[in-house]
């Protein structure tokens, strides 16, 4: 059952890469979206029939693959990782629709989304430390294309700097992998047996290191983040959409899984270190965003404040701020995936990202006006005004961080308020004002190019007036990786 | 020796002083124009007679009216039309009162000078007591505040003005779409000509006003106080709304407190010559209202061409404005070419320096206008 969110976007890529190439030829887009659909209403019927009751793994999936080596196909679902697998299925249709129909090499690159989506599933899905691993080092190769194919003009430096970190991310993790099933003595990698080892100490936060620091770089953290800005800015649109709204969630969630999952004890002794870097992450992403003229990076400076905030609340493993972890990377995903999506669609018509340059764009007439009040709901999301997704992820966060890192937790209150500044610098300079004449023979927006943002905007406010239904799903497990972190017991209904 | 042949005009704009000098107007003559101008005076010249039926009956049948609630429905208040309005099927009237407004209080010609003249204040204070007489709490607050209901009398000249005003130019500008329908306007020439010639046929044409009270009539504006259509409505209209005009939230910053607005009303460079078409497509501001309402009667060859320019529809109140301000510089030059000192073909070096005088002073206020603008569409 959960194989089809792995092997249907492998075989739509088996299609493109088989059909005869034609000029013009739509199929390999057609046969994406296609394929893509299918993946998000699989994914939605599986999310329909997830009990929620049940803590723990679910449709789970068992073949012996490579047995002398403890490697096998196990796959099964969670509340952790369920939100997840849907957003990246509406993220990776949402990419492939906006992606330009005159697009070159359009088999290999429809392809290559195809096979991202699939090892990004398998991340999420995969319940053997080796097969995660796996899927995480294949989600690297159609990146990299991605970016070096049909990026900007420094394609080939940023696909090679996303290339070189993120290996150094692999190696880190399978040397901590591989350590902790060698030095327990497990001969297995299965995520359920490897929890139930015991280390001493030192081992442990040794190997959590090579965990904290592999996932630092794919989230990113300050100061393993500079990837990331030149990663965005050269890819093209639908990869940044897919780039901030998916794959840095494989780091969030990877340091849940695995870092808060497999050493909880080790955890609870680097937690408030990690808090005070999650401060300074915050601090650092939106100092820098402020400064940023291009509107792609300050979305980019952005992500990496935000994401910080999910390191404060894994840190804290507080009931709320664990549930709240896994509500900002829904959240975020879908923030940061409209903000990319309406900056392509900025960038697509005025030729410019700009901020000193673009001027007026909210003009009814010949403006934006549809892309900029999008943009500004959007931005309204991201800086956390009540209504919106935003709001609960971060007050969550916040309130569930405060009991066990207070200093840390106001530093990152005073980056999300920070989130206001650049982000209104930005619409200011970009919105208003007097539409000037160089941009006023601009071509409109078609509505199949914002329809997308429309769909995400209308998410936004309906997982910010109902949250519970973004909680629901993971509220069992994430409650399961409470840690003795903070002696406080919070309890979620207390919030109802 | 002394020169007997004008030389050249320096000035910046003297492209435009030759022209004029020469009877043609400031607007490029080709067929692009003639279609855009004549077309857009049409839907102009049908919004214009709505616009000055309604300032006639306002003025007319709402005289003194302190809640006039359905002084935009010409006497005509049913439950369809409410639902009309309320749908907002309906003609802008704001923007007739906004000029009205406009031209009251930026004043200039005849009509300003004579609601302060002692005949207009002695009828007016007549028709406020007729107005008034069953009604003891407005008589004492008429006492209290004299100046208040005057200034509304005053105000009801203004409505009346601008009614009989418009009710000319309306007719005019249907004219000479017939005629260039029936192919005889041919270039930006025929079309000022044409507006010249109507506009000096009705030069002296009486602006009066009377209002009937209580079975008796109140003679606010005679005939015999001399107020003319061209001199007294005509000329302060063309500078309250097509020079002055007032500074929109929007349009241009009006923060009077950091000296962005000039201290001197005289001074303002605000009406339709200057207005910068972008804004005026979408703030909700009086000209957008016009903008919507010419929209709806745009002829047809007008219309499929906004169709396949810019944005078609999404962008057709900026187009709209754009080739308003184009017809309006024709107006312009017929209203100069009307107010000028001498004939254009004067031989009289003496005469023809005064035109060049006249023509370049007008073209000063004109330098920051739209003129290059509009002559580059």
């Amino acid at each position: 059952m959960l194989s089809a969110l792995i092997w249907l976007p492998l075989i739509g890529a088996l299609i493109i890469a088989v059909i005869p190439p034609a000029e013009n030829s739509q199929t390999p887009r057609n046969i994406a979206l296609v394929s893509s659909f299918c993946v998000f209403g699989w994914g939605l019927w599986i999310a329909i029939n997830y009990d929620v009751a049940i803590a723990g793994l679910q449709f789970a999936e068992h073949i012996p693959w490579v047995e002398w080596l403890g490697l096998n196909y196990d796959i099964a679902i969670d509340g952790l990782s369920l939100p997840l697998m849907v957003l990246n299925g509406l993220l990776t249709l949402v990419a492939i629709w906006i992606s330009s129909k005159e697009i070159h090499r359009p088999r290999f690159y429809f392809a290559l989304f195809l096979l991202l989506q699939a090892s990004v599933n398998g991340a999420f899905l995969a319940q053997d430390v080796l097969l995660f691993f796996l899927f995480y080092e294949i989600e690297i190769i159609p990146l990299y294309f991605l970016i070096a194919i049909w990026g900007g003009k420094r394609r080939g430096y940023a696909a090679i700097k996303f290339l070189l970190y993120t290996a150094v991310s692999g190696i880190l993790l399978l040397a901590s992998f591989l350590g902790l099933t060698f030095l327990s003595g497990a001969n297995t990698f299965a995520y359920t047996a490897l929890q139930n080892t015991s280390l001493p100490m030192a081992s442990q936060l040794l190997l959590l290191a090579g965990i904290v620091v592999g996932f630092g770089i794919k989230i990113p953290f300050l100061p393993f983040h500079t990837w990331l800005p030149d990663a965005h800015v050269e890819a093209s649109t639908p990869v940044s959409v897919i780039l901030a709204g998916v794959l840095l969630k494989l780091g969030t969630y990877g340091l849940l899984r695995f870092g808060l999952g497999l050493f909880p004890e080790a955890w609870s002794v680097v937690a408030p270190w990690l808090a005070i870097w999650a401060a300074i992450s915050a601090l650092y992403g939106a100092s820098c965003a402020i400064a940023q003229t291009d509107m792609k990076k300050v979305v980019a400076y952005s992500s990496i404040a935000h994401m910080a905030f999910i390191l404060l609340a894994a840190a804290a493993a507080t009931p709320i701020s664990l549930a709240a972890a896994e509500i900002q990377m829904i959240s975020h995903g879908l923030i940061s995936g409209l903000l990319f999506l309406l900056v392509g669609i900025v960038y697509k018509k005025t030729g410019s990202r700009d901020v000193n340059y673009l001027r007026g764009l909210l003009n009814p007439e010949r403006g934006l006006p549809i892309t900029g009040a999008l943009m500004i709901l959007g931005v309204m999301a991201s800086a956390g005004l009540p209504g919106m997704a935003g709001f609960v992820a971060e007050f969550l966060i916040f309130r569930g961080s405060f009991i066990a890192y207070p200093i840390p937790t106001l530093l990152c209150l005073v980056g999300t308020g920070l989130t206001a500044v650049y982000f209104l610098l930005m619409i200011n300079k970009v919105f208003f004002g007097r539409l000037t004449p160089e941009l006023a023979a601009m071509d409109p927006v078609n509505w199949g190019d914002q329809f997308p943002a429309v769909v995400l905007v209308i998410l936004l406010f309906i997982f910010g007036l109902q949250p519970q239904w973004m909680i629901r799903w993971s509220e069992a497990d994430t409650a399961a990786l409470i840690t003795p972190t903070a002696q406080v017991e919070l309890s979620l209904n207390s919030l109802q | 020796m002394v020169t007997t042949v004008l030389e050249p005009s320096r000035h910046p704009l003297a492209k435009y002083v030759h022209r004029l000098e020469q009877g043609l107007p400031m607007l490029d003559n080709n067929d692009q124009n003639v279609m855009e101008v004549v077309g857009i005076l049409k839907s102009y010249g049908i919004v214009l007679d709505a616009y000055s039926n309604n300032l006639n009956y306002v003025a007319e049948s709402q005289f003194l009216n302190l809640f006039p609630f359905f002084k935009y429905f010409n006497g005509e208040v049913n439950a369809g039309k409410l639902g009309q309005f309320w749908w907002h099927k309906r003609i802008n009237y704001e923007y007739a009162e906004y000029c009205m407004r406009s031209m009251f209080w930026h004043g200039g010609g005849g009509l300003d000078a004579y609601v302060d003249s002692p005949e207009f204040i002695a009828v007016a204070k007549q028709a406020i007591a007729a107005r008034w007489k069953n009604n003891p709490l407005m008589l004492s607050l008429n006492k209290l505040f004299p100046d208040f209901l005057l200034e509304q009398t005053r105000q009801m000249a203004y409505y009346t003005g601008l009614g009989q005003f418009w009710r000319v130019m309306s007719d005019m500008f249907l004219a000479l779409s017939d005629r260039y329908d029936a192919g005889e306007i041919k270039s930006t020439s025929d079309v000022t000509q044409h507006i010249l010639a109507a506009l000096v046929a009705d030069a002296a044409k009486p602006i009066t006003y009377k209002v009937e009270l209580g079975g008796k009539t109140y003679h606010l504006i005679p005939e015999s106080a001399g107020i003319t259509f061209l001199m007294d409505t005509g000329v302060p209209y063309v500078e309250a709304i097509f020079f002055r005009g007032t500074p929109f939230p929007g349009t241009v910053s009006y923060n009077a407190q950091a000296a962005q607005i000039p201290p001197e009303k005289s001074t303002f460079t605000y009406g339709a010559l200057y207005a910068d078409p972008l804004p005026i497509g979408g703030s909700g501001i009086p000209p957008t209202l016009l903008m919507q309402d010419m929209r709806h009667y745009l002829p047809d060859y007008l219309q499929k061409y906004y169709d396949k320019t810019g944005r078609s529809e999404q962008d057709i109140r900026v187009k709209i404005c754009q080739t308003f301000q184009k017809s309006m510089f024709c107006v312009t030059s017929a209203a100069l070419m009307g107010l000028v000192p001498n004939p254009l073909d004067t031989d009289d070096f003496e005469a023809q320096q005064a035109n060049r005088t006249f023509f370049e002073s007008w073209m000063d206020r004109l330098i920051p206008s739209q003129i290059t603008n509009v002559n580059q569409a």
